[in-house]
């Protein structure tokens, strides 16, 4: 029976949209599959992992009725990708097969039922649902999403707070060095609410939102969340854990602070990185007068040292950080300058962007 | 001794010629001794217990063993067949070794061959204070010395103006003077030679030999007899039909590369022609520090784990006071153990900072520890501090910075 026939890209698209979440390798053989399932005019593309699901949708005129099959995700993906661009490909269901035909190709692929396929099961209990931009929560996404912890024992700490409160979004993220938090206005007016979303949903998050101004809905449940944008729709279950009270990591008044050019200061930071240890990544910076020294050396003894002209009158500083700490902020805004407030080498540092309160970066120094 | 090659200025020797036979023979002949005390820890009890010259001792025994003045004002020494427990043989007298008790023999069984032996302490305090007295001997008349350890030594006589035979004599004089202690020395071309005729005529002997006289002298010798095939390769070396050095001499290189890979193959096969152009190592630098100990019974990582950190703890402590007095730091943290049924393995791990201290060896033995499978019981227990580094010098290194945490 044809499922669908049509252009190359209206399956390519939708596939590589759900497909970013397949694990390879899976307990659960179906895992490695994307479910297909045309009802009327619509293909429905579903992937999940069990604790993150994607579904979409491309237009499917011309088929000869509806039915359902599982394939294996990563081979069909490559299959499409690998025909000429504007091919016009027909996916046939045949017993227990898919037939795959696109120009002069075919390809028999071995499915799984429909049926057995795991699916989320989607929560509305007392859900809170407000939109923003696809754009505003990228970005807020962008300010944070790279201060999470990969594989920490804090379990909690390997991914990103949301939280809501009135008319605020906040995003914050930590690995225990260093902590980044971003904020911004929702229209929504909306209770306190703390959630945990799965480094995992950030990152897919991130690869599939656009840079556009259009909707995103997002619908907050006690254990799960919803976003849907475009023809996505992205389900996934919440870190249940308690994220730590970042309020108090935040210092609210430091004694000194320091006005920089970011790029020139990034600039500094990636030459001195050459010459840092491997392991540790440790950069100096002594701040004394109107300079900045950044200094390296490494295990070979081999040294690095940048000087930026600053103004500045306040205490003079020797202190190191985790050079890659320090470009992650660097790399991840995007203003001309960002300050630098601190009160000594031994405590936190807190990094700003100047006329900006809801961008905040607090890294802990390396001791000497 | 200073930390110097053993050349005269003037010195003209060409640098060590490549690893061709012919070129390697070409070479100017060095004359290189190996001096090895006589069953030294043995010979020094001997000194301290002049009556039991000329019967069978054993060293290893714990400090009850130690003998007791009796009444009468004589001593009464422990009998090997009154033994109960663990230790091994740390040396042996040549009477005792007649009796087929060897170095390393376990003290229970050696009782089985010779009960009527005499067993005493190893006193390590002694010993040491008669290696440094025999060593200052040589390095009075030949300067430039190897150390190889409490009880032998190679010294280069290159560059003494004197006879072989002579000179030999001269240093077996002098070791006597110092110690009143006999010494077997090997006189050739290279150490690997030297150590084995060291051997030749034990003990109080004198063996010197010209790499003309190998065929004839060394090649009837079994092939373990090299210092570096052990018990392992000269299995594998009988199973391929080769027994004595000669064999090995005629073996094929290929073949041998084939069995045991380029370089041991390589190896192998110069080492049976008698070739070794390694210098002499005079740097006193030592290149670890460890502590290790047999415990009294085999003890289980969970059963007895308060015991087995206890034990680890304190030795991962004494390396630490071992490296502080010595003046180094180490940079490799590693630890060895011996399972119950002779097992040994071994496991290191490298540090980002260079460390003297007790607790940062501790944590570095323990990351090795995690690393080794724990079921079986465990016999012996080390801990090595290696790759070691002056501590001045390690003063001078760019100072670590550490990853503070965030008040999560």
């Amino acid at each position: 029976m044809l499922l669908i026939k049509t252009q190359r890209d209206t399956l390519l698209s939708p596939l590589q949209s759900v497909s970013g979440i397949v694990e390879k390798r899976h307990t659960l053989p179906i895992l490695s599959n994307v479910l297909l399932e045309k009802k009327g005019d619509a293909l429905t593309f579903l992937a999940t992992d069990i604790e993150i699901q994607i579904t979409t949708s491309a237009a499917a005129e011309g088929g000869e009725g509806d039915g359902a099959v599982t394939v294996g995700a990563r081979k069909l993906q490559d299959i499409l990708r690998s025909l000429p661009e504007g091919t016009e490909v027909s996916l046939v269901l045949e017993e227990k097969r898919l037939l795959v035909r696109g120009g002069k190709s075919r390809f028999t692929l071995q499915t799984l039922p429909a049926d057995d396929f795991p699916r989320m099961a989607i929560g509305n209990d007392d859900a809170k649902r407000f939109s923003v931009t696809q754009k505003q929560f990228r970005q807020l996404l962008a300010q944070t999403q790279y201060a999470m912890a990969a594989q920490d024992v804090r379990y909690y700490l390997n991914g990103l707070l949301l939280l809501t409160e009135g008319k605020e979004l906040r995003a914050v993220a930590t690995d225990g060095h260093r902590l980044a938090f971003a904020s911004m206005e929702i229209e929504a007016e909306l209770p306190r609410q703390e959630l945990i979303l799965p480094r995992k949903t950030v990152l897919e998050l991130n690869r599939l939102l656009a840079d556009s101004d259009d909707a995103l809905e997002i619908t907050l449940s006690a254990n799960q969340v919803r976003f849907a944008f475009g023809n996505v729709v992205l389900v996934s279950k919440l870190i249940d854990g308690k994220f730590p009270d970042y309020e108090r990591v935040i210092p609210a008044t430091l004694k000194n602070s320091l006005e920089l050019g970011r790029t020139a200061l990034l600039q500094s930071m990636v030459r001195a990185a050459i010459l840092t240890n491997e392991k540790f990544r440790g950069v100096r910076l002594v701040l004394q007068g109107n300079s900045l020294k950044v200094m390296a050396a490494n295990a070979e003894q081999e040294e690095a040292q940048e000087e930026l002209e600053v103004e500045y009158a306040g205490d003079s500083l020797d202190v190191g950080f985790n050079v890659g700490y320090v470009l992650d902020v660097l790399n991840n805004v995007s203003s001309d300058t960002v300050t630098l407030n601190f009160n000594d080498a031994n405590s936190s540092a807190l990094i700003t962007v100047p006329g900006n309160d809801r961008f905040k970066y607090v890294v802990m120094p390396m001791r000497i | 001794m200073k930390d110097e090659p053993c050349q005269l200025p003037d010195d003209s020797r060409a640098p060590v010629p490549p690893a061709d036979l012919p070129a390697a023979a070409a070479a100017p002949e060095r004359r290189i001794a190996h001096l090895d005390m006589d069953a030294f820890f043995a010979s020094v009890e001997l000194l301290h217990y002049p009556e039991l010259r000329g019967r069978p001792v054993v060293v290893g025994g714990r400090a009850v063993d130690r003998p007791r003045r009796q009444a009468d004002g004589s001593l009464h020494f422990a009998r090997l067949r009154d033994y109960v427990g663990r230790g091994v043989i740390t040396t042996s007298t040549y009477e005792a070794r007649a009796l087929g008790v060897f170095s390393g023999m376990g003290l229970m069984k050696a009782a089985q061959l010779a009960p009527d032996a005499i067993l005493l302490p190893a006193n390590f305090d002694a010993y040491r204070d008669y290696s440094r007295r025999f060593k200052a001997a040589v390095a009075a008349i030949a300067p430039c010395i190897e150390d190889r350890g409490i009880d032998e030594i190679y010294i280069d006589l290159s560059h003494i103006e004197e006879a072989t035979l002579p000179l030999a004599r001269r240093l077996k004089a002098a070791v006597l003077a110092a110690t009143g202690l006999t010494c077997s020395i090997g006189i050739t071309p290279n150490k690997l030679l030297s150590k084995i005729c060291s051997d030749l005529d034990k003990p109080d002997g004198i063996t010197v030999l010209g790499m003309e006289e190998v065929p004839a002298r060394i090649w009837p010798l079994a092939a373990k007899k090299i210092n570096g095939i052990g018990p392992k390769a000269n299995e594998r070396l009988g199973q391929l039909g080769i027994h004595s050095i000669g064999d090995l001499a005629a073996a094929p290189p290929e073949m041998l590369v084939q069995h045991f890979g380029r370089s041991t193959g390589a190896w192998l096969h110069r080492a049976a022609h008698g070739i070794d152009e390694r210098p002499l190592s005079t740097s006193r630098e030592p290149k670890s520090i460890s502590r290790e100990s047999t415990f009294s019974r085999d003890l289980h990582a969970r059963h007895d784990r308060a015991e087995l950190s206890e034990i680890f703890t304190g030795m991962c402590l004494r390396v630490a006071d071992d490296l502080a007095r010595q003046g180094y730091v180490a940079r490799t943290i590693g630890i060895k153990l011996r399972y119950a049924d002779f097992q040994s393995v071994t496991r290191d791990l490298t540090l980002a900072v260079p460390t003297a201290d007790g607790a940062a060896i501790r944590k570095a033995a323990g990351e090795c520890l995690k690393r080794v499978p724990l079921q079986q019981r465990l016999r012996l227990l080390g801990v090595r501090a290696s790759s070691l580094l002056p501590a001045a010098a390690a003063a001078a290194l760019p100072s670590p910075l550490v990853q503070a945490e965030l008040p999560l």
